[in-house]
């Protein structure tokens, strides 16, 4: 309320008292008329704004995203001035914000359209879109109201993969392996003559009486490839120098990897130690193995929200969670250093039935000793320092 | 709107200044008509028309050179020079028009002062008053202009690329264009009432306290009440430059295009509607809103009439001088006399209202808005003073005092609410006395949404009941719920589950104090739907067996 207003009111019903009435009494209508007037205008228009905004909650890198937002006015009311301010994230649309003022007649609409541009992977916010109001008279301040923000997931960004070596001891999956050791008794690759030793129930009776001769199944050997994908996070496992492209690099290597496993149909999980926006204590949820676009979508979800920590080491994690995967699961970790703790971790890994493979992301900042230790270990490292690395070992892995 | 803020700025001067510049006279025009009354009242000797033509003249002066003046330094050579000019030729105008105001023979008089030097015998206390309200007239138009200046109509000084940051005292400009209407109304408001006073019965009460005499009408009300419409009037004005300016600032863009249109439209089905309102309301001996209006209207072209003929009259009296220097008779028309005074028009008085209800009304409003701002008043100074709240809870009678209130409080809200369940309770036993006696007709219709969700839960419960009981699974007056949901899950296995949850739903809204939720009185419900089919069904097998 404007500072002299109740002087004026206190001196009006004054002389409202003194004089019975008459013109102060007038005046004093008028004037607080007009404040209770123009507060109650302002307040129901603001009750009687609606305000929705439309959206696709995912992106992928590259893609434009349209925002559509519709300001309703419910109320016969007109709304004289309406001030609409959305933040907007600086990564998706640069330092200004969509911002606009509107005037809405009774019952009236109106419709914006705006687009931002998935730059970064990330969990942005699309909002809050502050709406202001207030009377045509400006005696109050102006009343404000917050759409609450709405959250656009960027997935990062996925390179195509044609092949990989990925070492599993699973039997019985659908990708073909070399080792006799895991036949699959589902895929009859062909037929010979039976040897002392040979099971019964390889024998394949029908062949045996069209030819006379016992004949026995030769099946092909196959993997299945259950695996997991460890992404460290922590940030001084990264080298400082080039710390933020390195972590990028380690999730756009994780998720070309969930990629190329979905889609060879086998089952693949996610274990990271970084911050989730998403979840209360900020901790990533580990997601368990599974197949199918459904579980690549969570993955990359994950991906897209996750964040560098500090302080926390991926080793603890490892020892805590790995008892949870099966046997034969292949644990993929993607890390910008490897120490001796997560190699004795991963070591350990294998001594209970799990395969291993590390993978270091960025600049390598591991010590020789480690190294070494891992090779002694049998546990394959391959160290990945850019995108193009990453199409390299495919290519490796394609020609052995 | 894809301009440049620059070229909003300036097409927003060009459409805002004529309006505002225009509001801004009739204001001061409203004052010039309270304080030509009052002086008309105070000092029926001095030529108070005479007065308010030269405060308008001066107004429409000041308003013409404004934006002149603001085009210089202030306090440099050239500032003072025009305004010393402006001054002189203001002093000298209102001197000569106050003098020929009495007749040519006195402005001869003045004249011959003048040329004999003799200054002091210029300086009237009219004409001293005329010239300190003329300057208290000049600050206070030029403060409005400032202001308007600083809230958009300047455009450099709206649109400066200063940080925003510190530049946030645009809607504070906004806030003291509004104070300076309201503290300018305060005083205008005051002056309106002194012109009611008789001041003859005052200053005749000469021992003990002066007697106060309140006139019905002076004609200064109009001007206050006018002042305050065209002050709104330029409040809304003034909002709306100061939000363009803000948004032009932070280079929002304004996607109505026909914005200002809207804003001035609003705005005066606001007033309108405001001043019928007013006028609705009552207000002892009222006045009329277009009479008010009509009154300023013809208080203004009186003055100025008056004032161009007397101008003229001036003029021509200064050319026959040569005349007279000359020996020679000057033309009649300058000899003729001033023309005569204005009178000012009187406000047509509405009949007062006779009703006592309107008089009620009236009272009520009035004493009852004096009592909400002592009370407001009272809050806000008791927030203000900390120091006195803490001294408040710390003294054990104040303290005592809230305990007893929140004891009271607490009480008659227990007892409130006791007394409407015990009401409840004693309707809903007669109702079902008189039911159980056919003293009441039975309704046709339980409306389930005037149940809370407690009673709901009985409802179906009992509906079970009594749709087994047709079926021949009547309840045993001895049988407990418990008893007769076994019994009933026997005779309907295939709902054994719902009828068992239906029979606990019960138990629970029946014997314990357990809140019953609507969700709860939604899954009895669900489940009651369940059992009737089957219920039905069971019917049909009943009549199958005994064909």
């Amino acid at each position: 309320m404007s500072g002299s207003f109740l002087p004026l009111l206190m001196v009006l019903l004054l002389l409202a008292a003194f004089m019975r009435g008459d013109f102060a009494l007038t005046l004093i209508y008028l004037v607080v008329g007009a404040l209770v007037s123009g507060m109650v205008w302002s307040k129901r228009a603001m009750t009687q704004v609606r305000t929705q905004r439309r959206f696709q909650g995912h992106a992928f890198l590259g893609e434009k995203i349209k925002i559509d937002l519709h300001v309703q006015n419910t109320g016969w009311l007109p709304v004289p001035w309406l001030e609409l301010r959305e933040t907007l994230p600086v990564a998706l649309v640069g330092p200004n914000s969509f911002q606009s003022v509107i005037h809405l007649g009774p019952h009236g609409e109106s419709h914006f359209e705006y687009s931002v541009e998935a730059r970064k992977r990330g969990y942005y916010p699309i909002g809050p879109l502050s709406v202001s109001t207030g009377d045509i008279l400006g005696l109050r301040e102006s009343l404000q109201a917050v759409m609450l923000a709405e959250h656009l997931v960027v997935y990062p960004k996925i390179i195509p993969l044609t092949s990989l070596k990925i070492p599993s001891h699973s039997p019985q999956g659908t990708l073909r392996h070399t080792l006799p050791l895991f036949e699959d008794p589902a895929r009859t690759f062909g037929k010979r003559g039976y040897v002392t030793g040979d099971s019964l129930r390889r024998v394949d009776w029908k062949a045996s009486a069209s030819t006379g001769q016992f004949q026995v199944k030769v099946f092909e050997p196959s993997i299945a490839l259950e695996t997991c994908i460890i992404l460290n996070l922590n940030a001084e496992d990264f080298y400082y120098r080039s710390r933020i492209d390195s972590i990028e690099l380690a999730v756009v290597i994780a998720a070309s990897i969930a990629n190329w496993i979905t889609a060879n149909k086998q089952m693949v999980g996610l274990m990271v130690n970084g911050r989730d926006p998403l979840m209360a204590d900020g901790r990533p949820q580990t997601i368990p193995p599974h197949k199918g676009k459904r579980q690549l979508m969570r993955l990359l979800e994950t991906l897209a929200r996750v964040d560098s920590i500090d302080q926390s080491p991926l080793a603890p994690l490892l020892q805590e969670q790995r008892y949870q995967l099966g046997w034969g699961t292949t644990l993929i970790v993607v890390t910008g250093r490897a120490e001796d703790k997560l190699i004795h971790e991963l070591y350990q890994a294998r001594r209970g039935g799990q395969n291993a493979l590390l993978i270091l992301a960025g600049m390598d900042a591991s010590d020789e000793a480690s190294l070494r230790q891992a090779y002694a270990f049998g546990i394959p490292v391959t160290a990945i320092a850019s995108e193009r690395d990453l199409s390299l070992w495919m290519q490796k892995s394609s020609r052995a | 709107m894809s301009a440049h803020p620059h070229t909003r700025a300036a097409a927003r001067e060009k459409r805002f200044r004529p309006i505002s510049y225009t509001l801004v006279f009739l204001m001061m025009a409203c004052i010039v008509l309270t304080l030509s009354v009052l002086v008309r009242s105070l000092l029926p000797d001095w030529h108070a028309e005479i007065m308010a033509g030269i405060l308008l003249f001066i107004l429409l002066d000041r308003l013409y050179i404004h934006k002149q003046l603001q085009s210089l330094t202030p306090l440099s050579s050239e500032w003072v020079v025009t305004l010393g000019a402006q001054w002189v030729v203001i002093a000298l105008v209102s001197r000569f028009l106050l003098s020929f105001a009495n007749g040519p023979a006195s402005l001869t008089d003045d004249l011959s002062h003048w040329v004999r030097g003799s200054l002091g015998t210029l300086f009237t206390a009219e004409f001293v008053i005329t010239l300190m309200l003329a300057a208290t007239l000049w600050v206070l138009t030029t403060q409005f202009l400032n202001l308007l200046d600083e809230i958009g109509l300047d455009m450099k000084a709206a649109l400066s690329e200063e940080p925003v940051h510190t530049r946030t005292d645009i809607v504070p400009a906004h806030q003291r264009m509004v104070n300076l209407t309201f503290t300018s109304g305060i005083v205008l408001v005051i002056l309106t009432a002194l012109t009611r006073l008789n001041l003859q019965t005052v200053i005749s009460n000469s021992s003990g306290l002066p007697l106060m005499e309140w006139s019905r009408f002076s004609g200064a009300e109009a001007g206050a009440l006018l002042y305050f419409v065209f002050g709104l009037a330029l409040m809304s004005l003034s909002r709306l430059m100061s939000l363009q300016t803000h948004w032009d600032r932070l280079r929002i863009p304004v996607s109505s295009s026909n914005l200002p249109r809207q804003w001035a439209m609003y705005s005066l089905v606001f007033l309108i509607a405001l001043a019928v309102v007013v006028s609705l309301l009552p207000a002892g001996d009222s006045l009329g809103f277009f009479a008010v209006l009509g009154t300023l209207v013809g208080f203004l072209v009186n003055v100025l009439i008056f004032l161009s003929q007397l101008i003229l009259g001036l003029v021509l009296m200064l050319l026959s001088l040569p005349f007279v220097l000359f020996g020679k008779t000057p033309p009649g028309i300058v000899n003729s006399e001033p023309p005569p005074m204005p009178v000012f028009p009187q406000v047509p008085e509405a009949t007062p209202y006779s009703n006592a209800t309107f008089e009620l009304i009236r009272s009520i409003l009035l004493w009852g808005g004096l009592i909400l701002l002592l009370v407001y008043s009272l809050i806000r100074f008791v927030r203000q003073h900390d120091s006195l709240l803490a001294a408040l809870r710390r003294n054990r009678i104040t303290n005592w005092l809230v305990l007893a209130w929140q004891w009271l409080y607490r009480n008659v809200d227990r007892t409130r609410a006791s007394l409407t369940q015990a009401i409840a309770n004693g309707w809903q036993r007669v109702v079902s006395r008189l039911g159980s006696n056919r003293l009441l007709p039975r309704p046709g219709w339980i409306s389930l949404r005037s149940l809370d969700p407690r009673r709901r839960v009985y409802f179906f419960y009992l509906a079970m009941v009594r749709r087994a009981g047709e079926q021949g699974l009547a309840r045993g007056p001895s049988q407990t719920p418990a008893e007769y949901a076994s019994h009933l899950e026997q005779a309907v296995p295939s709902v054994k589950e719902d009828i068992d949850a239906l029979t606990q739903a019960f138990i629970e809204a029946r014997y314990s104090r357990r809140n019953i939720d609507k969700a709860k009185a939604s899954f009895v419900k669900a489940t009651w739907e369940r059992i009737r089919p089957a219920l039905r069904g069971k019917t049909k097998e009943n009549r199958s067996e005994t064909k």
